[in-house]
């Protein structure tokens, strides 16, 4: 086996608010092989921007703190690291991508200022071979017409090339590890299916791995090999994409997958959500914190907290008490199987 | 770019015009006529007769406007003394069209503004100019040499304050959003309440009790003066002797004008700074691996002054007028004082004359405003 390029151990970030403690992300783990592809989906504040931010370290204190855990990448903790260490490997080493591109890059400077500010910031060159490698990095991400584009400012793009520039930006210095943050969330679905289209190419070429964060399991099924599931901070299921999408063992992950719209005709082509909301990460329920919404949940399930352990014979860990007994496969997916969870 | 500024210009002629009608009508509503004192003085009948005629204060209030407003705009004297007006004045006209043309549009308002600043000010510099601004109901004499003799002390205090204020400001606002919530910032969120709630006259004879009395007392030097541009000896100074006499007098009333813009300055500043430190394109900069340092001087900096453009080039504005109660504390014989007796004594071609500068003011500063905004946000289009 490779040497890992990120390790995640036991990562716990917190954020103090007026209401109380938000435990966003709390304690979880992963690892990342170079050049793997891994997508992170969970509902609405189940802390995959936290995780993406916590491993670039731009949580900001006071009010949000990573309490424990280690980030291992390449083989040293990030997490030890000082600031100017950090500072060469943000957008050097590991590079980050994010939802709005319309927000995403600053108005008053142009393109190609924002491009090469990025190349002259970790690569040891002269401003004119910055300059090179920015048309370069732009023709990369097929934007028409690259060096005379370097001069214009953000507004003069529409949302799909902006996100082109972005990753054109993030994959400037060829980083080992790109994070995205929903990248195609706030685009059209055309524009959607290029950007990802675009993304893959450029990440196979070059086996750059990628984390991808996205609520579109579509893109996951299309773009990932591995998948992690989180829920409430935690991550309830990991494993390769064959495996969750044929052999789901949560049923948060089942369920997940029955929201999806299935388009190949074979299931049905309708879509459902999962009943009830997930709980406040302040006030998070003592055992499973999946129980309330759990149609399987027993006993144990309100008492103790389910750990993650492996399970089948590949790569597959879940977190619940019941995987083994529950053969969630073989249940389609349906409504009806969705109890009604007052919340 | 071009039409732009002939349109803008277009629309505060008309804003100009309304502003002059609406002030005549109130002047005119404000009853005891400006005659009335002067005609309890039987020796006053020739003066009265002057500007009964001057004025045609004897005809209908719409004649009266139309009268003043002939006479406002009607140059009384007007004489070039070289040929640097024209060479500049054409200059800048070649060098506007060439720029129009052939600049890429986002330095196009630098360059236009600069070059017809300093066009204006060689031209101005070397031409007589005056306009028939008629003479003072207060028999003060003519209006124009009466405002104008003002503004020097006007300009004199205004600017003094305004560069303390955003000298101090800005840079206070910008430090307390980078240290939200720090001791410092809450302490420079409370001195602006402070600046904010007292009545500017208890800051300025605050000041003259403390600084001036108090301090003199203490140390048994004077340091600042209460009152006057300059000491009487001022002629026979040297020149360090004359500079440190005008410190000692623009000291006090220029800080208790500062006080209160630069407490303002600091609260937007720090509001438009902290919307920017949240923004995306910030997380951005920081993603990239940018220092802190260059992330909030390189990308947060400029993008938080663009706000700041609109509401100092108002003030610019205003401090044309003068700054009424703090003139009149510190005894400054600035265009506020003259302003406030003028309207007491309702001697309107003075009251009209001052509005009016101000009103110009105003509109030339707006456009100055939105100029500069165009050079600092380039998504801004003048069309
Ligand atoms: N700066 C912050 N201060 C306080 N709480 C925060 C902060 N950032 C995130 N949180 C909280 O942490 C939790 C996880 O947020 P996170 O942004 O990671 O969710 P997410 O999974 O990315 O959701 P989404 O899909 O909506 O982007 C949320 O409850 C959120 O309210
Ligand atoms: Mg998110």
């Amino acid at each position: 086996m490779t040497e890992k390029l990120l390790k995640i151990e036991d990562l716990r970030t917190y954020f103090s608010t007026e209401e109380g403690v938000v435990r966003a992300v709390d304690g979880i783990s992963f690892d990342l092989e170079p050049g793997e592809r891994r997508g992170v989906v969970g509902e609405s504040g189940s802390g995959k921007s936290v995780t993406a931010m916590s491993i670039m370290r731009l949580i900001e204190p006071p009010a949000g703190e990573i309490v424990t855990g280690t980030i291992e990448f390449k083989g040293e903790n990030l997490l030890e690291l000082g600031e100017d260490e950090m500072q060469a490997i943000r957008g050097g080493k590991i590079a980050m991508i994010f939802q709005d591109p319309m927000t995403a890059l600053n108005p008053v400077y142009t393109i190609g200022d924002q491009l090469v500010e990025t190349i002259m910031l970790h690569q040891h060159v002269s401003k004119k071979d910055a300059r090179g490698i920015a048309i370069k990095a732009l023709e990369d991400v097929q934007i028409p017409n690259a060096p005379a584009r370097l001069e214009d400012y953000p507004h003069q793009f529409s949302g799909g090339m902006r996100q082109r520039v972005m990753i054109a930006m993030g994959l400037s210095c060829n980083p080992d590890l790109l994070i995205a943050d929903e990248p195609t969330t706030a685009l059209d679905v055309t524009t959607q299916a290029q950007i990802m289209d675009l993304m893959l190419k450029l990440a196979e070429d070059r086996g750059t791995a990628v984390l991808l964060i996205t609520h579109d399991l579509g893109v996951v099924a299309g773009f990932c090999d591995t998948i992690q599931v989180m829920y409430a901070g935690g991550i309830v299921e990991e494993g390769s994409v064959e495996d969750i999408f044929h052999n789901p063992q949560h049923p948060y992950t089942w369920g997940l997958l029955g929201s999806m719209t299935r388009l190949d005709g074979k299931h049905r082509a309708r879509l459902h959500s999962i009943a009830g909301a997930p709980p406040s990460v302040i006030d998070l329920p003592v055992g499973c914190r999946f129980r309330p919404r759990c149609e399987f949940a027993i006993d144990i399930c309100g008492r103790v907290l389910p750990a993650i352990r492996p399970i089948g014979e590949g790569d597959q860990s879940v977190a619940c008490h019941r995987a083994e007994e529950l053969d969630l496969k073989t249940l389609d997916v349906d409504v009806d199987h969705t109890k009604e969870v007052a919340s | 770019m071009l039409a732009y500024i002939t349109r803008r210009l277009v629309y505060g002629l008309v804003t100009l015009l309304a502003l002059s009608v609406i002030v005549f009508t109130l002047l005119q509503a404000s009853g005891g006529g400006p005659l009335d004192r002067l005609k309890l003085n039987p020796r006053m009948q020739p003066f009265i007769q002057q500007l009964t005629e001057q004025w045609g204060l004897d005809q209908p209030v719409w004649k009266q406007y139309t009268t003043w407003l002939k006479n406002y705009v009607s140059v009384q004297e007007f004489a070039v003394h070289n040929a640097i007006p024209i060479i500049a004045i054409v200059g800048a006209a070649v060098a506007t069209f060439l720029i129009v043309k052939f600049v890429r549009s986002q330095w196009t308002g630098t360059y236009l503004l600069g070059i017809w600043s300093v066009a204006l000010y060689l031209a101005l510099r070397n031409v007589t100019i005056r306009f028939n601004w008629g003479i003072s109901f207060q028999g003060a004499g003519d209006v124009w040499d009466l405002v104008f003799s003002r503004t020097g002390a006007t300009f004199r205090l205004g600017f003094t304050a305004l560069a303390i204020a955003l000298i101090i400001g800005i840079p206070l606002g910008i430090y307390q959003a980078i240290r939200q919530y720090s001791f410092f910032d809450q302490l420079g969120t409370i001195g602006a309440f402070l600046a904010f709630s007292t009545p500017i006259f208890i800051i300025g004879v605050g000041l003259q009790i403390v600084m001036a009395l108090y301090l003199e007392r203490w140390t048994g030097v004077k340091l600042f003066y209460v009152a006057g541009m300059n000491s009487p000896g001022y002629p026979d100074m040297s020149i360090v002797g004359k500079i440190a006499d005008t410190a000692q007098h623009l000291t006090l009333p220029a800080i208790s004008i500062a006080l209160i813009s630069l407490a303002g300055y600091a609260r937007f500043q720090r509001a438009s700074m902290l919307e920017v430190l949240h923004s995306d394109y910030l997380r951005t900069a920081k993603a990239k691996g940018l220092p802190r340092r260059k992330v909030v001087i390189k990308h947060a900096l400029r993008n938080a002054m663009i706000p700041i453009v609109t509401l100092v080039s108002l003030d610019v504005a205003f401090m044309i007028g003068g700054a009424i109660i703090t003139e009149s504390i510190f005894g400054w014989p600035g265009v506020g004082r003259l302003y406030i007796t003028a309207i007491g004594t309702v001697d309107y071609p003075v009251v009209m004359a001052i509005v009016m500068v101000i009103g110009i003011g105003i509109v030339v500063m707006n456009l100055v405003a939105d100029i500069l905004y165009g050079v600092m946000d380039p998504r801004v289009r003048y069309d």
